[in-house]
Formats: C-alpha cells, structure tokens, sequence
C-alpha cells in the first residue's frame, strides 16, 4: 500500500545521531554528581550454599569507606517480572540467606573510589556452608537433585503447553515422521556498556536513578517493590543506553545494591558492573534441550508437530518463563500446522539466570524447526524452498485458539530468496547455502508483569514556536526508537522531523511504557505516538477549520508544515499561523495531545507479525572444518518500513548477533562457573569475520501498526543459526544439533562421516 | 586493580639496567604494557617497582646489514608489519604482523615484549623460530646471545635473569632458494592462535628439502621447533605422503592442551593438517625466490 | 607518589600530577572530563578506549598515562573543528554508522588513524583497521560503507 510520506520512509539521521558521533552523548556510564560514591558488590564464589555469617565490620574501618549494606540492610523482599505470579518472584538480589549462582550478591560496599571499593571487597568476611548443586536441567529434573529453590517439586520453576489439534491421531496419518534433538546454547548479550547505575536518595525519601535500561517503568516499578515505595517517589531516568538486548529490564545488581547504600547515607552511589561481572553475574539467553517429532505427506504437507523442552533456568525467574513460553509458540511459526503440541519445562539449575535475549527463545526455536524441516525436506526429496512454500502461513491466517496474523508477506520472501539462490548459480566445491524462515512478534499482549497502565502512552506538546516536544516512557537503547517515534510523530502532525523533540525513558516526566523489548516500540508505542500527534492536530484542526471558513464537505489535513483542505491542498494556511491561533483560542495554553496503546483481543501473543526468509552461504575448509560466512541475504517484510536506515542498520547488526550465536558464542561452564567471562575470550565476529550482506525488501502493510509498521529487529535474530547449520550441510554433508556450530564440532562429524564409509 | 607502584623511566639502556640491577625481582618492565596491562588490571602482577624502556629509542630499529636484519627489542609490531625490507625480504614476519591482535595493540605493543611474554601462542616466537632467529640479552655485566627456539622455558616464562633485558632480535640472511609460511588457525581472524605452524623450507635440486625448520605454536608449553617432523623430511624428496609422515610427527611431538577453545585432540588433528599445508606454502615461496 | 604529565590532548596543553598506574583512559575521562572516550572491558579487546596518541591508533586502557608524556593526544571531542563535524562524522551520520553509540567514539579514533596514515586504503585495509574495535549493534558493514565513502572523496574536509 503506497502513500505518499513527507517523513516516514526517508533516510534521516538519529535524532541524537550528532551527540553520538562527537562523543557528547551521556551514558549512566560518564554520570558523576556532586558528592557520588562508587560502590562495588561482593558475590558468592559458590553456585550452591548456605549464608552462615557475613562480617563487615575490617571493610567498613577502610579509609574511604562509607557504608557496607547486605541482605540484613534490605526488606528481605523478593522481584520477579511475573508479578502475578508471587511463586515466580524470587530473586532477593542482595542475598539474605542462600545464594544460588556463582556470582549471587551478598554484600556491597560504597566508598570514595572504585579502587577503594574493591579494597573493601576483600575485607568483606562471608562464612558458606557451601550445598550440593545441579547444573544440568536434565540432572536437576530428577528426584535426588538438589532442590534450588525450596518446595519446588524437581526444580521445575514453570512449565507452559500450547495445543491445537489431535497431535497423535495426526502422526498415524503421516506418510513420513522424524524425530529429532538439539542442544540450543547460551549466549551472553555484551552490550558494550555493562550494567550501571547512579542511585541517589535525598533526604526527603525520594529516589532518583540514572541507570542503563531497556524500560525504565520496569525498573521503577520493581525498585517499589522490593523497597515498600510508592512508584512515584523514584525516578527512573534511562540516558543514552550502550546496549540492552534483552539483558537490562529487570532490577539489576548495580542498581538495587546502589539504592540500599544511597538509602543509608543519603548521597549518589555509583555502581558500574565490570566486564566479568556482566558475563557471569547478569541473565544470558536461555539454553534449552529440544525435542522434536514431525510429520509429513510424502508430497510435503506438514501434518504434526509435536515439541518438548527442557529449559536451563539458573537460579531464579527473571523472564526465563517468558523465553520458554516464546520458544513453544514460535516453534509452530512460520507454518500452518493442522495440529501441534508443545510442552515446556523450564528447571531451575545453580547457574547464572538465563532469561530474555533479542528473540526471546524463537533463535532457539527457529534453529531446531529450520534444521529439522530441511531433513524432512530431504528425506521426501522436495525442495527446501518447496516445503516451506507449500506449508508457509499467509496473511489473514489464524493459529488456531492462539494468534490471528493479519499482514504476512513470507511467500514473497521465499520468491526473492530462490531468485536470489537462482541467480547465485553453481556454488564453488564445499561452498552451500542454507535456508531458514521466521516469523517473530511485534511485543506481547500479555500482563504478566501486572501493569495497570496502558502498555504504551505518550503525550505531544505544541509550542507557540510551532516546535513539537514529544513525551514517552520508550527506552532507546540504540535501536532507534527515539527517531522513529519522532518521525511517526512528525508524519501524523505533518510537521517535519526537526520540528520534533522527544523527551523519552524518563519516568519522572514521560508516561508509562512498558519498554523496549519483544520488538513492540514501533508498533505499539509507535500507535501511542501516532494518536497523541493526531489528538494535537484534531485541535489544531478545530481552529484551523474556523481560520479557514472552508466548506463542511471538507476534510482538513496537515502535511510538510501546511495547514489545508484535503481536496485542495492549494488552499491551505501555515502550520505556525494555526499553532499561534489555536494557542490564543486555548487561552494561551500550549496544545497537548495524548494517546495510548494496550492491544485488545489479539490473541495469545502479538498484535502482529513479521516474516522473512535468510539464506547464509558458507564456504567450509574440509579439512579442518573451519568455515567462512560468505554471506547473508535476507529478504523481509516488516510493514510500511519508518526508519530504512534503522531497519538495515538492525538486520546488519542481527546478523552478527545471530551469527555468532550459530558460529562461536558460547559459555562454556565447569560446575556452575562460566570459563570464559571476557571479552577476549567470548569469541564475538568483529569486522574481519562479518559476512556480505544483503537485504531484500518486501513491500507489505500492517493494519494494526502505525502507518502500517510492524516489527523489525528482534525477528532478524531468529533465522541465521538454522541457515548456517543448513548450509553447511548443503557444503559437506554433515549436520551439527548443538549450537555453536564450532570447527572442532564440524571436523569430528565429518570424520565420523569419513570412518562410516568406509 | 593496579597496584600503587613507583614508576622509572630511564632515558639510556645503561640506565635500565642499573635499575634492574637494583631492584631484581621487585621490578617489572613495561615497553608496550598490552600484555602486562591487562595481567596487573586483575592483580595477577603487582611490582613494587616499574621500570618502563618505552621511551629506550635506541632499542627502536630495524638495520638490514650484511649478517642479516637487527630488530631491536621495542620495535613496534605496526613498524615491522610496514617496514619495506622486512616486506622485501622476509615477507612472512610482515604478513604474521597483519593478523596479530589489532592495530592498536600493534601501534604501542613491542615484538620484544611479546616474546618476553612467552606465550606459547604467540605469533611471533614460531615465525623467529622458522627463520632462524636469534635472541639477544643485555645486562650490566654483558650480552648473551641464543637460538629462538631456546628462549622460552615454560608457559609465560624465558631464561631471562633479573638483572637483563630482551635488546636484538637478529635474523640471518636468507640462502636461495628459501622460502616461509605461517598460519594460525583460529575461529575469529585476528584471535590467538588455537594451533599455530611456521615452516621454513631450502629446496635443493628436484623439489629435494635442503634445509627445513618447522615451528609450532600454541602447541605445547614453549613455542616448539618439532625436529622429529623436520628429520621426516630433510634431505629428502618431498612428496605427499611425507608431508603427510611430518605432520603427524609433529602432532606427536606436538603437547597441546584441552581448554575451552579447543580439545588436545583437535589441536593434534589440526597440526597434521596444517604442517603439510604451510610446508607446501613455504615450498612455493621458495621456488619463487631466487 | 604522584608524577608530572605534561601533554597535549585535542590541541589543549596540559601539565597535571596523576598516579603512576593511572591509565590513560582514566586520565583522559576523570582528570581532564573528556568522557567520549569510553571503556567496554577489562581485557584490552574491545577498542571502546581508542584513542590517537602521536597520530597512532592506541588503546588507551593499556596505556599507562605517563607514557603518554610529551605526546599528543586526539579523542572524538578533537574531531570536529569547532562546530564543524568531521568527514566521517558526517559519513557515519549519514549511513547510520552507529546506534546505541557506546563504541562510536573508538571507531571514529580508529577511522580516523586508518585514513590518516592511508587515506586511500581498500575494503580489506578498512575492515582491518576497525577489527580492534567490538560492535555489538551494527554488524560492522555500515561503518565500512561510512569509511568507503569518505575515501571515495565524497566528503571533503570542512573549512
């Protein structure tokens, strides 16, 4: 659906593109205040034990120390982000009498400097009783595990089942079933700014924090919680944030530990997580162990699909549950399955939480299905693109009992795809090019997190000035949202995009949102922005109608600054004329406008979804099984693109992301301890290893979205494992079910392919 | 966290190592810092004392002589990855440079410090090692000089006493008919070697092996020079299936560890299949040059 | 005991007493207010820190800050000439070269030093020059399009 935008659709600069290429933008990580104190937390050396006894009293004689706080210091309460589960709200975060992870806090100290801080750590005297402990889900499932949290049976934290059909009658009537498994890995989010915040509370009782979040709602929401506050006495101010991926919306280690110590001395503390404590002591993606029966016609139609996972939760809830509720739903995604069953278990281990990462459980869940379906695929002898044509969903399809998907251009991206394929031509030998489709969700409509708020608000203000300051609790957090909730702003007002200022994340003065994660800022607070901008032009508009005199059959609109009639845009008055005019018909009130979005019987999931196709070419040195990413062609559709050069600079980025969690990203772990927490030893594809990109558009429309938009972003992480795994197989023959694909894995398949020969 | 240290910075060589003389083992040297840098970040090396040769211009430089090329100690890695002679005429030491750490690292980092270093999978002690390099000492009461190969005892330790300082790095001309290779194996271009091989091959009449020094890195608690592969093909003519007999000597000899990167296993794998490789890379370098 | 350190930062002269283990980056962003520079990790790997010292790219966590006695040192609030950004500035705004900006400042300084010390280097010679610094947002390819552009000549210097 083609319209013609004045801003939406152009190639712009981030609106805080020029604080961030001069080095002026401020992130919680350069925030210093008068009279700020560094803190720093001490952590359990064990993944399993019993707090006997904690003696501070050498480091609170160090010079330069101020306060030293444990769990005796806090109310002994417990976060969890399904607060409407209280059994799922258990994390103390400052430990009282257990710790559960290699890396739990006990204690945290606030000094003068960091380095005196870290001095104090030393002196910090913790007694264990150190307790067996379980790091495998499927050794904690069993009876004679250690039990991780109390009184929960096997240490299964949550277990979720989806189902539509007869799964079993099904299967009889397939004319071929594969059964499959997969170990799904770990990865770590490495923003490049860890984890940090500036707590401070006054004396007045009051709490303000700079911190680096993905939604600043949560976490003030969270720090009421856990500190017997009302929400409104804490402000939550994200800055410029250096990364969240998943890993920054739940209370955090820097920021809860910096509130407790503010509250006893009533000045700012700072605490900035290091490296090592981000890689081992803050959530990672969830590992999971999948299980996967398929059935098809011998002509390719997809029958059954049937999913059982075992998840690895670590020590507490976090989003784990939402991860493992994710995987399930997206592993029926992108296809029509008659019928399907799914059954999850997330399960509690004594190792570092895993929770939410960009894609939320559906990376996992499209390497297994994309791997799997390509087996199937060869086994029937189709086509891959065939199968995935024949079974694809289409738009207006609905999940059955779960989801109704409105927009869905996944036929037109498996097109481009075989075109692109096509035109590839004859690969060089031990060269291959894998396939792997998605579908992934434009945010979530559930309330697991028990807002009363609606999901997504904001507020424009007009100016006599004509300039246009937007107000939304959104969270950039360098995916874009800033501008492209500026440029939606603008579109609807029919200003240009430097008429608008967006003031965003900032709790004390922006509305409620619920934040940016599940991919849901541009459609859903995108909708929210698009209905305060058309609530301020209504007004405008009133005013604007009188000024003009013009005939009742006419409609009035605004575009590019110019006030006019519909059908004769030539008649038509200057924005700026109107602005002063309404703002002297609202006695010299500025013009407010408010909108607001909480999706409505949409289904169990999303509001809506968007698809793409990737293909990765690999090229594989045999003979070490070392191979190269030659390239990734995507083609997608995320509705009326807003920011194009948002969307490719997402999918670039996905790539890498996604790339790396197929090819080397790993956290290995030796009874609970995470082997690798540096930046030198994660392996992370830098720029030498980055393959060719290319993107395909394709032109689709979302009618529940903002002009049309939907997601873009999360969805991009979903397909690359699944394509690499696909393509190396499609290069040399053997396939690999536990991600990372590593060379070493690679060579011993294709040595054991070598020795079976024979 | 970095401990408090006093800090020196003698101007003159003589004056280094009147300073190491005094403080022995209660002093390190820093010249580039990027390995040392990060081992004091985790507390891991606390001197009391620095001793910091940075600015020791005279140990800078590059001499093509007549015996062959001097690198002095606090050459940069950036220097020796653009020098036009070392590009001329050992290449190999140019293009190891190319994929060592970043070019930051290689801007302030020393080739002097990363074989003081004596991490086994470094680049540059198997590349000296192929070509025949010699490692000089300085000290206060002379010089000592020794074959590459010779020069690291264990895991991040060298002969080095207290008292001396790492100065020339020196490599004999190249005989005709020579040529290097180098490789590193690893999942990320620029990382530490997993596995890394340096061969350097003399080819006498008929594609016979004059001469030959196979070099491995990351293979074993030293940068290891394998003689047993070396002997599989020394004074004889080299075929396939010998190349093939050298690798797997050199896996044997080879005494690689199993960590999180990669198993002992793969690593001896892996040597087999690269020393043939970089074997034959060397022998194609050396029949192009004269 | 505290030393003297006399240099030269974007220009500016300064004569400061700082800490023997002091670290560059430490010095640049506590003692002097220059936060563009940032850190990203404890292992000298991720070039956050980047830094041109004597128009080399350096890290400036593994520097210590007496070394850099004497020297001249430029970070990304030395770029722009006034309020006139630099080419690559301009470059990487106009290719969205950046988004959560964290590692921008470092891959402008190690831009910068690559087309400083080769102001025509290939597509091989770019991803070298950034391959010291870790993005976690852009997947690289927007920042070599940037970097591409400028060598291209289609932005000229500002007057």
């Amino acid at each position: 659906m083609t319209t013609k935008f004045t801003v939406i659709g152009q190639r712009v600069h981030n609106v805080d593109g020029t604080e961030k290429v001069t080095g002026s933008a401020k992130y919680t990580f350069d925030v210093v205040l008068p009279n700020m104190l560094y803190g720093k937390v001490k952590r359990s050396p064990y993944p399993h034990a019993k707090i006997l006894k904690i003696d501070t009293s050498k480091a609170k004689k160090l010079i330069g120390v101020k306060a030293v706080v444990t769990g005796k210091d806090t109310l002994g309460r417990k976060q969890g982000i399904w607060r409407r589960f209280p059994e799922l709200c258990d994390e103390e975060i400052l430990c009282r009498t257990k710790v559960r992870y290699i890396g739990d806090p006990v204690a945290a100290v606030a000094a003068i400097d960091e380095d005196t801080a870290e001095e104090a750590l030393d002196l910090i005297e913790v007694e264990y009783e150190p307790l067996p402990a379980v790091f495998d889900p499927l050794e904690a499932i069993k009876e004679d595990a250690p039990q991780v949290h109390d009184g929960v049976e096997l240490n299964i934290n949550i277990n979720r089942h989806i189902e539509w059909g007869d799964v079993d009658e099904a299967f009889q009537k397939c004319d071929h079933i594969r059964e499959d498994q997969y170990k799904c890995s770990s990865q770590a989010h490495v923003c490049m700014e860890t984890h940090d915040a500036v707590a401070s509370f006054g004396h007045n009782g009051k709490l303000t924090v700079w911190t680096s979040s993905q939604s600043s709602y949560y976490i003030q929401r969270l720090y009421a919680d856990m500190l017997d506050m009302k929400e409104s006495d804490i402000r939550v101010m994200n800055r410029h944030t250096g990364g969240g991926f998943g890993s920054k919306f739940e209370l955090d280690s820097a920021q809860f530990p910096a509130a407790i110590l503010s509250q006893k001395l009533c000045q700012p503390v700072k605490i900035v997580l290091s490296r090592e404590e981000e890689f081992t002591a803050t959530k990672r993606r969830t590992p999971m162990y999948y299980f996967l029966k398929l059935g098809a016609t011998k002509d390719g139609k997809l029958l059954a699909k049937e999913a059982r996972v075992i998840t690895e939760g670590g020590a507490y809830t976090a989003m784990g549950a939402t991860a493992l509720y994710l995987t399930g739903f997206f592993s029926s995604f992108p296809y029509k399955y008659p019928n399907y069953r799914y059954d999850g278990y997330r399960v509690y281990t004594n190792t570092a939480v895993t929770s939410a990462m960009r894609g939320f459980g559906a990376p996992q869940s499209t390497f297994v299905g994309e791997s799997q379906l390509d087996m199937m695929a060869e086994d029937l002898g189709i086509d891959p693109i065939e199968i995935r044509r024949k079974n694809g969903m289409t738009p207006n399809y609905e999940v059955p009992g779960q989801a109704f998907i409105q927009s869905c251009g996944l036929h037109q991206c498996l097109d481009k795809i075989e075109d692109h394929i096509k035109k590839r031509g004859k690969l060089p030998p031990n060269h291959g090019i894998g396939v792997s489709a998605y579908g992934f969700m434009s945010g979530g409509i559930f309330n697991w997190f028990n807002t009363p708020y609606a999901f997504s608000a904001a507020v424009v203000r007009i100016n006599i000035d004509g300039k246009v300051d937007l107000y939304t609790g959104a969270c950039d957090i360098g995916q874009g949202s800033n501008t492209t909730l500026s440029m939606i702003c603008a579109e609807e007002l029919g200003v240009k995009l430097e008429d608008v200022r967006i003031f965003s994340g900032d709790t004390g003065i922006c509305p409620p949102d619920l934040g940016a994660w599940g991919s849901r800022e541009t459609l859903m607070n995108g909708n929210a922005v698009k209905r305060a901008a058309a609530d301020a032009k209504r007004q405008l508009l009133e005013f604007a109608a009188a000024h003009m005199g013009a005939n009742i059959v006419y409609d009035l609109d605004i575009k590019d600054r110019w006030v006019h009639l519909v059908d004769r845009p030539e008649r038509g008055v200057s924005y700026f004329d109107i602005v002063k005019a309404a703002i002297r018909g609202k006695d010299g009130n500025a013009i407010m406008g408010r909108g607001y979005y909480t999706p409505h019987r949409k289904g169990m999931i999303s509001p809506a979804y968007s698809f793409g196709v990737q293909i990765a070419e690999v090229a594989v040195d045999p003979e070490t099984g070392r191979y190269k990413l030659v390239n990734v062609t995507t083609a997608h559709e995320s509705g009326t693109v807003v920011n194009p050069l948002g969307i490719e600079g997402q999918l670039e980025g996905a790539i890498m992301m996604a790339g790396g969690y197929g090819y080397c990203e790993d956290q290995p772990m030796d009874d609970g301890k995470i082997l690798n927490p540096s930046i030198a030893d994660y392996k992370l594809i830098r720029s030498l290893d980055m393959p060719e990109t290319e993107i395909l558009e394709i032109d689709t429309y979302e009618p529940e979205g903002p002009f049309g938009a939907k997601e873009a972003g999360e969805g991009l992480t979903n397909p690359t494992a699944g394509a690499i795994g696909n393509a190396i197989y499609k290069a040399v023959g053997v396939r690999i079910n536990d991600l990372p694909i590593t060379p070493e894995k690679v060579f011993k398949a294709l040595r054991e392919k070598k020795q079976k020969a024979k | 966290m970095i401990n408090d240290f006093e800090y020196l910075a003698p101007k003159t060589l003589k004056e280094a190592l009147a300073l190491l003389d005094k403080y022995q083992d209660d002093c390190k040297v820093i010249c580039g810092g990027q390995s040392l840098l990060v081992l004091m970040r985790q507390g891991l090396v606390a001197p009391p004392y620095m001793v910091d040769i940075k600015g020791l211009n005279e140990l800078s430089y590059i001499k093509d002589e007549k015996d062959g090329l001097k690198i002095g100690a606090t050459t940069t890695h950036r220097t020796i990855e653009k020098s036009a002679v070392i590009k001329k005429k050992y290449p190999v030491l140019a293009k190891m440079e190319t994929r060592l750490a970043s070019i930051q690292t290689r801007n302030w980092g020393t080739i002097g410090g990363n074989v003081c270093h004596a991490d086994p999978a470094g680049d540059p002690a198997p590349v000296c090692i192929a070509l025949g390099a010699t490692f000089t000492m300085t000290s206060s009461k002379g010089k000592r000089s020794m074959p590459a190969e010779d020069f690291s005892l264990d895991y991040f330790e060298t002969v080095l006493e207290p008292g001396e300082l790492l100065t020339e790095i020196s490599l004999p001309p190249v005989p005709a008919k020579t040529g290097t290779a180098y490789t590193k194996f690893n999942v990320i271009e620029s990382d530490l070697a997993t596995v890394g091989v340096a061969v350097t091959v003399t080819l006498g009449a008929g594609d016979s092996c004059q001469d030959i020094r196979i070099a491995l890195g990351a293979s074993a608690p030293i940068p290891l020079r394998t003689k047993k592969a070396e002997a599989v093909l020394k004074g004889k003519k080299i075929t396939e299936a010998l190349l093939a007999q050298a690798g797997e000597a050199a896996a044997a000899e080879a005494d690689p560890i199993s960590d999180i990167y990669a198993s002992d296993d793969y690593r001896r794998e892996l040597i087999k299949v690269l020393v043939p490789r970089i074997t034959r890379e060397a022998m194609a370098n050396a029949r192009k040059a004269k | 005991m505290k030393k003297e350190l006399k240099f030269k930062v974007n220009g500016q002269p300064y004569d400061i007493f700082v800490k023997p283990k002091a670290l560059l980056s430490d010095v640049l962003r506590i003692e002097l207010g220059l936060t563009g520079t940032k850190r990203g990790c404890n292992s000298s790997s991720c070039g956050a820190c980047t830094v041109m010292l004597n128009g080399m790219a350096v890290k400036s966590c593994s520097v210590l800050a007496l070394q850099a006695n004497g020297a001249e040192v430029v970070t990304v609030e030395g770029l722009a000439k006034g309020n006139k950004l630099s080419p690559l500035q301009r470059a990487f705004l106009d290719h969205g070269s950046y988004q959560c900006g964290f590692c921008t400042p470092g891959m402008l300084m190690s831009s910068t030093a690559l087309l400083t010390e080769n102001p025509k280097p290939t597509k091989e010679e770019i991803k070298e020059g950034i391959d010291g610094n870790i993005c976690r947002c852009t997947g690289y390819n927007s920042i070599i399009r940037a970097i591409t552009a400028v060598v291209k000549g289609d932005y000229k210097e500002a007057k």
